[in-house]
């Protein structure tokens, strides 16, 4: 087992969970490279999460996707052990989690961890302040105070004035912001959110990434955020892991995932994504042909492509690319048309 | 392609199968008509076989070791003796007379304004209005003290059941090993028919309200748990897990976030309860429960329909009142926001004066002769009694066609044949056919526990008994399923039909099966069909509703694609409704012919003869308690090897 990341927010390595009758058997065998259908055949147990390592930075968002069935839910619970891994180690915030004992693991969850579910899981017997306050209160914190942070970050996520409501009474974006709030209610260092608009309309969707973009630049909270949707993954992932069949097939910027696809499988995937959403100046700078302008505007390396063409084209000539003011090439409204119409076929 | 090949190979498995089954029966048949008469191990009524003998010894020497035997001094005698102090405290609250005085602690007038107090502070004036009503009817139909001490028997009973049951049912609710161990005995505490509880009971408990009370909770206290358990497993699970996610302890979990989203369910098994333990503590009276039961048994040992009814009828009351003040308090909607502010104040200060009304009529009735013993001359019984004997009169003379005649009809189209081919045939060639058909029906594993416990009823020499009891179930059964499907299809089709039926069902379901055989017995008299006619009406809401949920659920999808190729609503109905609905169908057979098993023994009462009569029998006389319980043992066995058989085939594709 290589050593954990000592500097990483999470640190994850060789992370194995098996649903079945015999889970152990198949940890590092032949059997758990099968298709799952086979294996289910084989040996009765379906191989979830298998064989992952990663770290997480602090602050970092760091996305996880994959199609459904492909073992997301159950890494991200896993990590806090709402399901226990079969075999591996796991590590935040310096502390090995698969060895603490229970009151340290639910200590834990109250306080530095906490999480936001696809279907909202919120109580729906309980006001929306109490549900907010849940985890202070099974803490043991006053009502008083409870309700004070409650309050807060009921402000924080835009909900003011419905604190004495029923979660029924919301609608679907509002009832996920209070699983937004009663996350961060407890201030944790982590957040872990598995799927948590996939439930939402595309419009209300848009709005709650959004929020989070928002929330992550205030708070600044390390998120492991769970989707299957690309462009949800591309808009808030510094970095992207994405798996097949409880696998990490391909783990990197969005970037790097679009530009360069490990296989087949990430590169359908990537497909539908615009390139030059995701693609910055940086991959399409070349030297310049025999006659061509030199003398175009300037523009940073790390410029995505669509943010750079209005200028590329009222420029009518060739951009320069530099990084750090080093020259690297130049880019023609030629060259952005290419990409785009390359994408279209 | 493959789905297609896939399908076509099961109807081809399916015909096979019907045809199979065809010429098993004809063979059947027609062995059982060349071997007619043989070795039909017929015994008579006052004949014991060896087994029975032996059963009696092993009574008798339970019942000698009353005041010796450590199991007796150290358990089943504290225990009863425990239970009996709760039940006559309970009872003379409300029903029996405290010691030196003539009234029990509170008097008739107390009781209603007991009754009106929690009945509105649970639901709404509405309800308080009916139970108050309800309550005063029994009183009119000159039946208040046998209705209190009913429903004294009862509350007892329940508040035991709900003391075991509910911590039960919440621990198999959350462990899976808890509910993997207590699965069998939830499973078969549905299949025992009432009757079969009885005489072991009393067996250890003696007669009286103890081992009555100690019967109902037994026969309660499954279903408590059943519902409970279920309450918490049905939740969704996201609220569970966000609870534990945010570091909440399991004890948390289960108070802040399970029970409170199980409330309702919990709520309606305390109402499922109460309506169990009502229906038991009715027939109860075999064992010497007090209350309505003893003058409906008084009536029917008697054939006085007229009687019979007036106990019935105070019966009916007092269930539709319990059923309707503790499902008052389960909400149909589906909503956790409470009333407003003001509401709840103003609904508190309504609280508050009806309390006051209830220590008010308690005071009159502990200080008043009128409010403490309901005044006789508000009695009607003997008007009832007679109008209904008159009119019972009228239906067997005048209207001779409708119920003589549709009783002779299916006893000499259905019930003699089948009689004849099951009871009138050597046993081993019914042990094999029922196997055969267990075989095709259900499978190996089925037919081989078939002719296990078959094996074992020819053991306890009641084997031409229970093929009487069978005969009776299967008829019964047929004709249940009939009208069920029928009615079933109909409300299941039509929105408007299930709103106007579906109350009566409902109604139909709350009622003790005991009941029903009143009417019956005034209509058919006391013949095999009676018992039959009892079993079809008490079974036909549970297999309706089945029925009707299961057409309902067919996808709408399917239904619509039918009509658009141009079906007509007899082939929707044959071709795409009921094919598609075949699990429930499935499933209603099941839950009706274990129903009509549990009505159709209680049918010894009124000339059905077969198992029940023998466990009547065996309560009654010292030297048939061994036949008795044998027959209980039987009736047992025999709801086993139906249950077992109807569910496997339920089960398989
Ligand atoms: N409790 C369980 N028991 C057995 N198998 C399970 C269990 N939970 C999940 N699985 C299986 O593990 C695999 C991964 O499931 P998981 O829910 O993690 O997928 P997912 O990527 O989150 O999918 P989705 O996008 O649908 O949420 C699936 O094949 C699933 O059937
Ligand atoms: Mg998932």
């Amino acid at each position: 087992m290589s050593e954990h990341n000592s500097e990483a927010a999470i640190s994850v390595r060789d992370l194995w969970k098996v649903f079945g009758p015999k889970p152990e058997e198949l940890i590092n065998s032949e059997d758990a490279k099968l298709p799952r259908a086979e294996l289910m055949k084989k040996t009765g147990n379906t191989a979830a999460v298998v064989d992952v390592s990663f770290d997480v930075a602090p602050n970092e968002v760091f996305v996880v996707m994959g199609l459904s069935g492909s073992g997301k839910s159950t890494l991200v619970r896993c990590l806090t052990r709402l399901i226990e891994p079969t075999a591996g180690s796991v590590e935040i915030l310096g502390e090995d989690i698969l060895k603490v004992n229970t009151s340290r693991l639910r200590h834990l969850r109250r306080t530095k961890f906490s999480m936001v579910f696809q279907h909202f899981g919120l109580l729906p017997h309980r006001k929306v302040i109490d549900n907010i306050a849940y985890a202070l209160e099974v803490n043991g914190v006053k009502k008083e105070a409870r309700h004070k942070r409650a309050q807060e970050v009921i402000d924080l996520v835009g909900l003011t004035g419905y604190g004495q409501s029923y979660p029924e009474q919301l609608s679907g974006g509002m009832q996920q912001r209070v699983g937004l709030a009663r996350a961060l209610a407890v201030d944790p260092a982590v957040m872990f959110l598995d799927e948590p608009f996939s439930a939402l309309d595309p419009l209300i969707r848009r709005d709650m990434q959004a929020e989070v973009i928002r929330l992550h630049k205030e708070v600044g909270k390390t998120m492991v955020f769970i989707t299957h949707d690309l462009s949800e993954a591309m808009k808030l992932g510094d970095r992207i892991a994405i798996m097949r069949d409880g696998a990490i097939v391909q783990m990197d910027t969005p970037e790097n995932l679009v530009a360069k696809p490990a296989d087949a499988y990430v590169a359908d995937f990537m497909r539908d994504i615009p390139k030059s959403h995701v693609l910055t100046l940086k991959s399409l700078a070349r030297a310049p042909k025999p006659g061509e302008a030199t003398d175009g505007p300037e523009l940073d390396a790390s410029t995505v492509i669509r943010d750079a063409s209005p200028i590329i084209i009222q420029a009518g000539r060739p951009i320069r690319v530099a990084s750090n003011g080093k020259p690297l090439g130049i880019v023609s409204s030629e060259d952005v048309l290419k990409l785009i119409a390359g994408e279209e076929q | 392609m493959s789905t297609a090949v896939v399908n076509k190979a099961t109807k081809i498995i399916q015909i096979r199968r019907l045809y199979l089954f065809l010429f098993v029966v004809i063979a059947w048949v027609s062995l059982a008509t060349i071997f007619r008469g043989r070795a039909t191990l017929a015994l008579p009524v006052s004949e014991n076989s060896p087994f029975n003998d032996r059963v009696g010894a092993v009574a008798a020497a339970i019942r000698a070791g009353r005041f010796e035997n450590p199991a007796f001094i150290y358990f089943f005698n504290p225990l009863r003796e425990i239970i009996d102090s709760a039940v006559q405290l309970v009872r003379t609250l409300i029903a029996i007379p405290v010691s030196g005085s003539i009234i029990p602690v509170v008097g008739w007038f107390g009781v209603i304004g007991i009754v009106a107090f929690i009945v509105y502070a649970s639901s709404n004036f509405k309800f308080t209005f009916l139970a108050v009503a309800l309550l005063l009817g029994t009183g009119v139909l000159g039946m208040w003290t046998s209705t209190m001490d009913t429903i004294a028997m009862t509350l007892t009973a329940v508040i035991f059941s709900l003391g075991i049951g509910l911590p039960l049912g919440i621990w198999a609710g959350l462990s899976d090993r808890v509910l993997t161990f207590l699965r069998p005995f939830l499973d078969l505490a549905q299949i025992v028919p009432t009757l079969v509880y009885l005489a072991p009971l009393a067996l250890f408990f003696l007669i009286g309200a103890a081992s009555a009370t100690i019967a109902t909770m037994i026969y309660s206290i499954p279903i408590v748990i059943r519902i409970t358990a279920l309450g918490i497993r049905g939740l969704n699970n996201s609220p569970v897990e966000a609870s534990i996610s945010m570091g909440s302890t399991k004890r948390q979990t289960l108070a802040k976030v399970q029970l409170p989203m199980a409330k309702q369910t919990i709520i309606l098994g305390v109402n499922q309860t109460v309506m169990a333990a009502l229906s038991f503590v009715v027939i109860a009276a075999l064992i010497g429960a007090p209350g309505l039961g003893g003058p409906i048994i008084n009536a029917l040992t008697v054939r006085n329909v007229g009687d019979g009814f007036v106990a019935g009828l105070a019966v009916v009351l007092v269930a539709i009142m319990l059923d309707r003040s503790t499902s008052a308090a389960v909400k149909t909607k589906k909503s956790f926001v409470p009333p407003s502010a003001d509401e709840i104040k103003r609904r508190r200060l309504n609280v508050a004066a009806m309390g006051g009304f209830a220590v008010l009529s308690i005071y009159l009735s502990r200080n008043f002769l009128w409010a403490a013993v309901w005044p006789e001359n508000i009695n009607t019984s003997k008007i009832v009694s007679n109008a209904t004997n008159t009119f019972v009169d009228y239906a067997t003379t005048t209207l001779y066609f409708l119920t003589i005649g549709f009783r002779e009809l299916i006893t000499i189209a259905i019930l003699n044949p089948l009689e004849t081919l099951l009871a009138q045939s050597p046993w081993f060639l019914t042990v094999a056919a029922i196997a055969i058909i267990a075989l095709i029906i259900g499978g190996r594993g089925v037919a081989i526990l078939s002719v296990i416990l078959l094996l074992a009823i020819v053991y306890t020499g009641l084997w031409r008994d229970t093929m009487l009891t069978l005969t009776q179930v299967i008829v019964a059964t047929l004709l249940t399923m009939i009208i069920g499907i029928t009615v079933g299809v109909w409300i299941g089709r039509s929105q408007k039909a299930d709103t106007a039926i579906r109350p009566f069902l409902d109604a139909g379901q709350t009622l003790p099966a005991f009941v029903y055989l009143i009417p019956m017995l005034g209509l058919f008299g006391p013949t095999r069909f009676t018992a039959i006619a009892t079993g079809i009406v008490y079974s036909i809401p549970v297999v309706t509703k089945l029925v009707a949920d299961g057409i309902k659920n067919v996808p709408k999808s399917m239904v619509e694609a039918a009509i658009a190729n141009g079906s007509t609503s007899w082939q929707v109905i044959t071709k795409v409704q009921l094919p598609a609905s075949k699990r429930s169908l499935l499933l209603a057979a099941n839950q009706g012919l274990i129903f009509v098993l549990a009505v159709v023994v209680i049918g010894g009462f009124v000339g059905a003869g077969g198992l029940g009569y023998l466990v009547l029998l065996g309560s009654s006389k010292p030297e048939m308690q061994g036949k008795g319980l044998s027959a209980g043992l039987a009736i047992l066995l025999l709801g086993i090897v139906i249950d077992r058989i109807a569910q496997t085939g339920a089960r398989r594709k």
